[in-house]
């Protein structure tokens, strides 16, 4: 479903490469965390999935498709198959509910009948029904959450991609927000996230991919934040 | 596609930058009337020299049947035309030279005056009537003395008209006001260039979230752009529509019932003149918008 191949990113000026040779698979369907201190290269690996930007060298497929090499009028509906979530929320502050989730569909072209019947149902799926008219600052930050996750999944999405999805959260709040991505995972729905939530990682058992200075320096398929390998 | 979104946006935009937006269409507003001010002067400058000649230019009326000038002894033949030709042609003086027929000279008769009066039996004048002529275009409208003697007294030839002391004045003030309406407009297009470019980025950085977003879930760059584009033609056909009323005030006061009024003798534009020039200036205006509108929505919301 994502996979670099030999992938380095370099950015303009001195120093090291943000990503240096970087591979990774990910099938479909798994739930893979990317974790690594600051400026390891997770933020960087995210945005070339999006095809915010392209690597230097090396190839970067997502759902079978090479991105580095897309038209830019194509990249549009790439980003259609990919759901974003970030630690920030990013919610339209003078929407409400609803209207942020049916946002997205709205800016792609769907029907307001679509839009009417599947935004419930993914408020429901997220946790926030009868919440739809409330605007986001009457929220809590959990629940904000919920809000830009039910707008990543909206249009259901075959990958999702967290970018710290937990980092201004208490951890009950967090540990909620990890069920309801373990939820979407479980639908088929690929999910990559950025994290350096530890508790959060060994708490779920997934696949962690640790990064250090641009590199791989750890691919576990049942793995914790720190290295289980002493 | 859904527009619902995009007109909301549209109208959002608008009520949001509202003191800009009437500076924008302010400016094209006057920048426009301007231009098709230059546009109709430049159209008049034509008509009249269509009608005397550039002024460049002198007139050589030859003779026709019953000519005033006792010289005309008969209507001009073709050896004198012949031998006519031929010192013009061999005038250093002289640029280049063509003769206007009998008809055509009738047909500017009848296009200042209206056809009604020259049709029919009692037409006051028929093609008949007018002399023939030979316009000549001079190398240098200060030196003419030469052509001029040599033709004067030829036979055939009625009389030498040098219409440039008439005619250069007016010319070289249509000339001013044109250049001068057009330099005008150079400067305030520039001005609108930059406030519609200054609108466009206040606007994306008012809406740079929503933009954030939009490009997230996949919304196509046609459809982020799209209100900014909408506003860009809203505020083109207000500025279009103000400087098109402007222009139709200026020709209907001011030369149909005022300039062509008075001078008579001077072929004046009328609303033909004035639908061309709206033709140009309804293209020019939402160009003016959507151009710097397109390059910086490029810039600012790339995908």
């Amino acid at each position: 479903m994502i996979r670099f191949e030999k992938v380095t990113k370099t950015y303009p000026g001195p120093g090291k490469p943000a990503l240096d040779n970087v591979s990774i698979d990910i099938e479909k369907g798994e739930f893979v965390f990317l974790v690594g201190t600051s400026g390891s290269g997770k933020s960087t690996a995210l945005r070339l999935v999006l095809r915010e930007s392209r690597p230097t060298s090396g190839r970067v497929y997502v759902a079978g498709k090479e991105v580095n090499r897309l038209a830019g009028w194509k990249v549009p509906r790439l980003r259609r198959q990919i759901g974003t979530v970030f630690q920030d929320f990013r919610l339209l502050p003078n929407k409400t509910v609803s209207e942020n989730v049916a946002f997205a569909l709205q800016v792609i072209g769907k029907s307001r009948s679509e839009i009417d019947q599947v935004v419930p149902s993914t408020l429901e799926l997220v946790g926030l029904e009868g919440k739809g008219d409330r605007l986001p600052d009457e929220l809590s930050g959990g629940e904000q959450q919920r809000v830009a996750i039910a707008r990543a999944f909206v249009n259901r999405p075959m990958i999702l991609i967290a970018d710290e999805p937990t980092g201004n959260l208490d951890p009950t709040t967090s540990a909620g927000i990890m069920k309801l991505l373990g939820r979407i995972n479980e639908t088929g729905t690929t999910v990559l996230m950025a994290t350096h939530d530890e508790y959060v990682v060994d708490q779920m058992q997934k696949r962690v991919v640790e990064l250090a200075h641009g590199r791989v320096t750890r691919d576990e398929a049942r793995g914790g934040y720190g290295s289980t390998v002493v | 596609m859904q527009l619902r979104h995009s007109f909301t946006e549209l109208r959002q935009g608008l009520r949001r930058n509202v003191s800009m937006h009437i500076a924008v269409v302010l400016t094209l507003f006057v920048s426009l009337t301007l231009v098709g001010l230059g546009a109709m002067l430049n159209q008049q400058a034509v008509k009249a020299a269509d009608q005397w000649g550039s002024e460049l230019q002198i007139t050589v009326y030859l003779c026709r049947d019953g000519d005033d000038n006792p010289a005309c002894l008969s209507e001009v033949t073709d050896p004198q035309k012949q031998q006519i030709a031929t010192v013009v042609e061999d005038s250093p003086e002289v640029a280049g030279s063509y003769t206007e027929t009998k008809a055509q000279a009738f047909e500017k008769v009848k296009e200042l005056f209206g056809p009604e009066r020259f049709e029919g039996p009692d037409a006051a004048l028929t093609a008949d009537d007018m002399a023939e002529s030979v316009w000549i275009t001079l190398e240098d409208p200060d030196e003419y003395e030469g052509i001029v003697s040599a033709l004067k007294g030829l036979p055939g030839v009625a009389r030498i008209q040098d219409l440039r002391d008439v005619v250069g004045p007016i010319l070289s003030s249509i000339d001013a006001l044109k250049y001068g309406a057009i330099g005008t407009a150079a400067f305030l297009v520039l001005a609108a260039l930059l406030l519609v470019a200054n609108t466009i980025r206040l606007a994306a950085l008012a809406r740079r979230k929503e933009i954030g977003i939009m490009r997230l879930v996949g919304a196509s760059t046609l459809y982020i752009a799209l209100p900014f584009l909408m506003e860009a033609l809203v505020t083109a056909f207000l500025g279009v529509a103000l400087a098109a009323g402007a222009l139709a005030a200026f020709l209907k006061f001011g030369i149909i019932d005022r300039a062509a009024q008075g001078l008579t003798f001077m072929p004046w534009i009328g609303w033909e003149d004035y639908y061309v020039t709206l033709i140009g200036i309804g293209i020019l205006g939402p160009v003016l918008t959507l151009l710097p509108t397109l390059l910086l929505t490029r810039k600012y919301i790339k995908v």
